[in-house]
């Protein structure tokens, strides 16, 4: 029922009238890690717009420091006006105030795109960063060849942050009907993320928003509908823990001590889903914060 | 936000398989041997592959030397200057190469090569799930390939299987293999030109 009535939220309220759904189900706490992510949203359409244009109004109540780009950044032409249409004009407030795109390429992104200095990847296909105490992988997962599997695997075990997030465009569990899952992809990456203990997973280009139960103790996001969409894609799995498919959205993550705050909204401002995940290994658990969004609390 | 660090990338890195890849691609690979073993990593690669590499290595070669009279690459905010280099690059390449066709690098030999490995692969355990990756990265339909042309700007990359690469020679950085309709062909990812191909092994 709690779905269905967001889902006609969505569906019945105005983009310009929903300036009011900043509720912020995160708790902003001081020095914790605060990014956004957003897959598949260079279309230049203006989905894509509204998106940007919400994810700045709720920068104003979360601070945001950096963007993952979950892949597909710049569909079809790649023309300088192109970059410009479908990147630096919807995101120039965000790249105005300062905050740091990290790309993933996906399927419709050009391979050079890694020399585009907006886009942090520093000429390499596939990388690493750390944010605080969260160290980030980012693969190409169009061309996962045994170069990048060793580095990988070399670069895995020498994070010594407290959290390991890894992200790239195929998502390896997916409820969507159009991809699904990239299953092959997970036979090679899974026994590594359990190995080398990564702690969530965020991908795209499946054009929906999903969350998936944990996987061998991962978490994994599924954020492709921050410009394209499929609506109505979603199908039942026994895999899926929480999904929305009926507009635009992005994720906006907190990472604080052990723990991790996210949220999902829409195009329009509603939150469609927001939770914490706690740290595996870590100590004892703090109390829950609070929250009028209605946090999910996850084993 | 202390402890940040700039991106450390795939670069600098001498590339070797580590103890959980060997494993899985052992997994992988397992269900191949009987079919294909030269194709196997770690064993005697077959004189075709040997031959295959020699040749990518002359191309890079001259892609590098002719990279070398252009402007250093660089990170930039500049769109127009990323794509203004990677024109630059593709036309002294066809100027270096105005001769160069199809089966110069893919030679009949080779190719034969290649479309046993191909075809091992999906005709082997691990099939559908080869054609599930490629599927799934929304495969290019048919497009008239030529050496030298250009890979359209509008047309998705292919997903290429995991498993297929695990298979076929490593390549140097700048070149890849891209799966485009049925055909197999080996692009240079800078100049984004298609180098050479073998018509018709994907099915």
């Amino acid at each position: 029922m709690r779905r269905l009535i967001l889902v006609l939220a969505a569906l019945l309220t105005p983009p310009t009238l929903s300036l009011r759904a900043q509720d912020i189900a995160l708790p902003v706490k001081p020095d914790s890690v605060r990014f956004a992510a957003i897959g598949d949203m260079g279309t230049g359409g203006r989905e894509q717009y509204d998106v940007a244009q919400r994810m700045v109004e709720y920068r104003r109540k979360f601070p945001f420091d950096f963007v993952i780009m979950l892949g597909d950044n710049i569909y079809a032409g790649k023309s300088p006006n192109d970059l410009a249409k479908k990147f630096e004009i919807p995101y120039k407030p965000l790249l105005d105030a300062g905050v740091q795109f990290y790309a993933a390429l996906g399927n419709h992104d050009d391979t050079n795109e890694r020399f585009y200095k907006f886009f942090n990847m520093n000429g390499q296909l596939y990388y690493t960063f750390q944010k605080g105490n969260a160290r980030f992988f980012v693969l190409d997962t169009n061309y996962m060849d045994p170069k990048q599997l060793a580095w990988l695997e070399k670069e895995l075990p020498r994070a010594g942050a407290d959290w390991k997030i890894c992200y790239f465009h195929h998502p390896l569990y997916s409820s969507g009907a159009f991809h699904s899952s990239s299953t092959e992809l997970r036979l090679l990456l899974e026994p590594l993320f359990v190995k080398y203990g990564i702690h969530v997973v965020f991908a795209g280009h499946e054009h929906v928003y999903e969350r998936v139960k944990p996987q061998k103790g991962i978490y994994y996001f599924t954020e492709g509908a921050s410009g394209e969409l499929r609506a109505g894609n979603l199908q039942p799995t026994d895999f899926k823990a929480a999904g929305f498919d009926q507009d635009r959205s992005f994720l906006l993550i907190e990472i604080s001590g052990d723990e991790l705050y996210f949220q999902a909204i829409s195009r329009t401002g509603v939150t469609v889903d927001a939770g914490t995940i706690r740290r595996p290994g870590a100590g004892p658990p703090r109390p829950p914060p609070t929250s009028a969004a209605g946090l999910v609390r996850l084993p | 936000m202390a402890g940040n660090s700039a991106p450390i990338g795939e670069r600098g890195h001498a590339m070797r398989p580590g103890p959980t890849l060997r494993a899985v691609a052992f997994l992988i690979v397992s269900p191949l041997v009987a079919r294909a073993p030269q194709a196997v990593p770690g064993s005697q690669e077959p004189p075709a592959f040997q031959e295959f590499r020699q040749r990518v290595e002359q191309y890079v070669q001259l892609q590098q030397a002719l990279q070398s009279s252009l402007p250093g690459l660089r990170t930039t905010k500049l769109r127009k200057e990323i794509i203004e280099r990677r024109q630059a690059l593709a036309k002294k390449i066809r100027e270096a190469r105005p001769n160069a066709k199809q089966g110069d690098i893919f030679t009949p030999e080779i190719g034969e090569q290649f479309r046993r490995v191909i075809q091992s692969e999906f005709q082997g355990s691990n099939g559908p799930n080869v054609r599930k990756t490629i599927q799934q990265g929304e495969p290019v339909g048919h497009l008239r390939l030529t050496v030298n042309g250009a890979y359209p700007e509008n047309v998705p990359r292919t997903t290429v299987p995991p498993a297929l690469l695990l298979h076929l020679p490593q390549l140097p950085k700048e070149v890849a293999y891209r799966l485009i309709g049925h055909d197999f062909a080996l692009q240079d990812i800078e100049a984004r030109l298609i180098i050479d191909f073998i018509r018709g092994p994907i099915f």
